[in-house]
């Protein structure tokens, strides 16, 4: 009988800090088969855990289509967290997964896309933008609304000139600053200043607090409760649907989610 | 079968198990191991405590490790547990669907043997009557039903069941074939009704009552005998790289069961959480395993300080209902 709890060991191959508390792992796994068999969903999560400091939930942040490693954007927090950041290149970590269903896939290919993102929010987009750039043949029209407190805070800004060829990438940043010449406002102004690509299908990540104001807008918009996508975040610790701790409305984050759309999240009491 | 046999079942059994059964500690019927079984006596009772720590122990060893090495410790320990009533096989039988896929769990009741007996009903219990029938939906190896002069009624409900009863020399026994723990007809009505109640009364006042009354001690959830949430944390040791990964029980009362890392809580109040509790147990696990997830066993009533009743809960559910405020 397998194991549920037994972890794959993977290497840190590459250590990237994105910001002054925010890193960009690279890992690979030990056993050249694990690697090779590595499939998952952009949107989908998986299990870390770090012996002595325990395990924790993470998207994937590369694509499925990079077949020699994975990577997962990460911020320091608490206990995992700090023993991670703790590591270096060619240590090694426990990995379970991938949990958990995506963002809904089966419609990649048949629709457009508008990615919502809002701070730390794009670490379970990227896959989903990495995808768009290693295989645009697999998708139409992709838009991405990314929003952030200040510019300093804006994440992979290194890649959006690659982005850009494949992809409309709007920026915004809640304040002015100075350095900063791209749009000014929370991330809902930017439906009042750029024009939409045509009927998307809206994918939206970030605080629970931009939830609220976003769906408000997409109401406003008339935007089908179907075609919008929300990725929630909860405690977890088994990612199987067993410990309970994850529970909204009836539903396990860990299982049936992390992704629902707003049709579910409507039946789902306080699940934003 | 005579209480005589009874003594010399355990006493055969004693030799390769350990077996725990009920014992009058105080005032009190705890599960104590029995040391000598030609002078143990099953009573008719209900124990404290069910036997769930032995099935889902409250704190349990998933790995232990060494740098990067995760070990498994092999759960090899032989047990006999006696003295179930059969509600409590009943939360065992849920308990089994559960951890279906759950290695710690199929090695640990691999190695035992249960032997689970009729009850008599008590002043909190409120199971539906025990029938004859209901036990090929149980999973027991052995099952004694009360009868007059101390004297039983007995069934097996496994092979090792009837592998040992025979090796014993027991046999009036009567086989019962385990047929799912899913009756056909399924789910219960009363059950049914249940699940409705609760579903439809998220927003009424009786959550909001419960919310002030409730202190959060966690009593009701330790002696449920369905109740198996968990965490799992590291445990380092002193020894550099060492320690071992531990599944302990979760308390869903606690504030910081729905806390994610920068202090966010999905489950804020109280009564956000005894709903969570009522939902789990009579909308989540019959939708999830077509069984009740609560038993009736009457223990979360025994235990709690608040004098939370949930059998009041529901009489006031169906005023609700009668007076269509739900
Ligand atoms: C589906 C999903 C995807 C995620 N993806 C990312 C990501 O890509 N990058 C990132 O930086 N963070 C992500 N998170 C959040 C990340 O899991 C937490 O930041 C992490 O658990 C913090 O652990 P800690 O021990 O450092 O924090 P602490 O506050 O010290 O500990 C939190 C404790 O709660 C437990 N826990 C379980 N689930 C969570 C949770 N969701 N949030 C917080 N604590 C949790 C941990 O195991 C730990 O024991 C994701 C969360 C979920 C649910
Ligand atoms: S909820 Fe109460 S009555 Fe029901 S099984 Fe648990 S302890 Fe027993
Ligand atoms: S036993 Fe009573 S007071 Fe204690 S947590 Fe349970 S319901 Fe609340
Ligand atoms: S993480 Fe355990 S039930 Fe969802």
């Amino acid at each position: 009988m397998k194991n549920i709890y037994q972890t794959k060991l993977a290497k840190i191959i590459d250590i990237k800090k994105e910001a002054e508390d925010i890193k960009l792992f690279t890992f690979k796994f030990v056993n050249k088969k694990d690697q090779t068999r590595l499939d998952f969903t952009p949107g989908q999560y998986f299990i870390l855990s770090v012996l002595g400091f325990g395990e924790a939930p993470f998207a994937y942040s590369s694509s499925p289509e990079e077949k020699d490693y994975f990577q997962v954007c990460i911020q320091e927090k608490g206990t995992l967290t700090s023993g991670l950041f703790k590591l270096k290149k060619g240590d090694k970590v426990g990995i379970r997964g991938p949990y958990g269903n995506g963002w809904p896939k089966e419609i990649f290919s048949k629709r457009n896309l508008l990615l919502v993102g809002g701070g730390l929010g794009l670490f379970p987009l990227r896959p989903l933008i990495r995808s768009v750039v290693l295989a645009p043949q697999k998708f139409k029209k992709v838009q991405i609304f990314y929003g952030s407190r200040c510019p300093e805070l804006l994440l992979f800004k290194k890649e959006y000139k690659l982005w850009q060829r494949y992809t409309d990438l709007c920026l915004t940043c809640d304040r002015r600053s100075r350095g900063w010449k791209g749009r000014v406002g929370v991330i809902t102004t930017l439906f009042d200043k750029v024009k939409l690509v045509e009927d998307p299908v809206v994918l939206v990540c970030g605080p629970p607090i931009m939830y609220k104001f976003v769906i408000q807008k997409l109401k406003e918009l008339k935007f089908k409760d179907k075609d919008v996508y929300l990725s929630l975040e909860r405690r977890m610790y088994c990612g199987v649907g067993t410990c309970q701790h994850c529970v909204v409305g009836g539903k396990y984050v860990c299982k049936d989610g992390p992704v629902f759309s707003y049709k579910e999240i409507k039946e789902m009491p306080q699940a934003i | 079968m005579k209480p005589q046999q009874l003594k010399k079942l355990l006493v055969y059994l004693s030799k390769d198990y350990t077996i725990f059964g009920p014992e009058k500690v105080g005032d009190r019927l705890l599960i104590r191991e029995i040391k000598d079984a030609k002078k143990f006596k099953l009573v008719n009772k209900k124990p404290f405590y069910s036997h769930k720590e032995f099935l889902i122990p409250s704190s349990q060893t998933l790995f232990n490790y060494d740098k990067n090495k995760l070990l498994k410790p092999r759960i090899k320990r032989k047990q006999v547990l006696i003295g179930i009533p059969v509600y409590d096989l009943k939360a065992f039988t849920l308990l089994h669907e559960v951890f279906e896929k759950d290695v710690y769990f199929q090695e640990i009741i691999r190695n035992i043997i249960l032997i689970g007996h009729s009850p008599v009903p008590e002043e909190t219990t409120f199971y539906e009557d025990y029938e004859e029938h209901i036990l090929e939906h149980l999973r027991f190896d052995i099952f004694l039903e009360f009868k007059p002069k101390g004297e039983f009624r007995v069934f097996t409900g496994s092979e090792d069941g009837q592998r040992i009863l025979e090796k014993v020399g027991i046999k009036d026994y009567e086989h019962v074939e385990y047929a799912g723990a899913v009756p056909e007809e399924g789910l219960a009505i009363t059950e049914k009704i249940k699940q409705k109640l609760v579903k439809s009364s998220k927003n009424t006042k009786i959550w909001k009552e419960l919310n002030k009354r409730c202190i959060v001690c966690g009593k009701c959830v330790i002696s449920c005998p369905t109740c198996f949430c968990f965490n799992i944390d590291d445990e380092p040791a002193f020894e550099k790289n060492q320690g071992s990964r531990i599944r302990d029980w979760g308390v869903c009362f606690y504030e910081e069961f729905s806390e994610v890392a920068g202090g966010e809580k999905f489950l804020k109040t109280i009564g956000d959480r005894i709903y969570n509790w009522y939902d789990h147990k009579f909308v989540r696990i019959p939708n999830e395993y077509t069984l009740p997830g609560c038993v009736g066993c009457g223990r979360c009533i025994e235990v709690c300080p608040a004098n939370i009743d949930l059998r009041k809960t529901f009489r006031d559910l169906k005023k609700l209902l009668k007076s269509k405020k739900l």
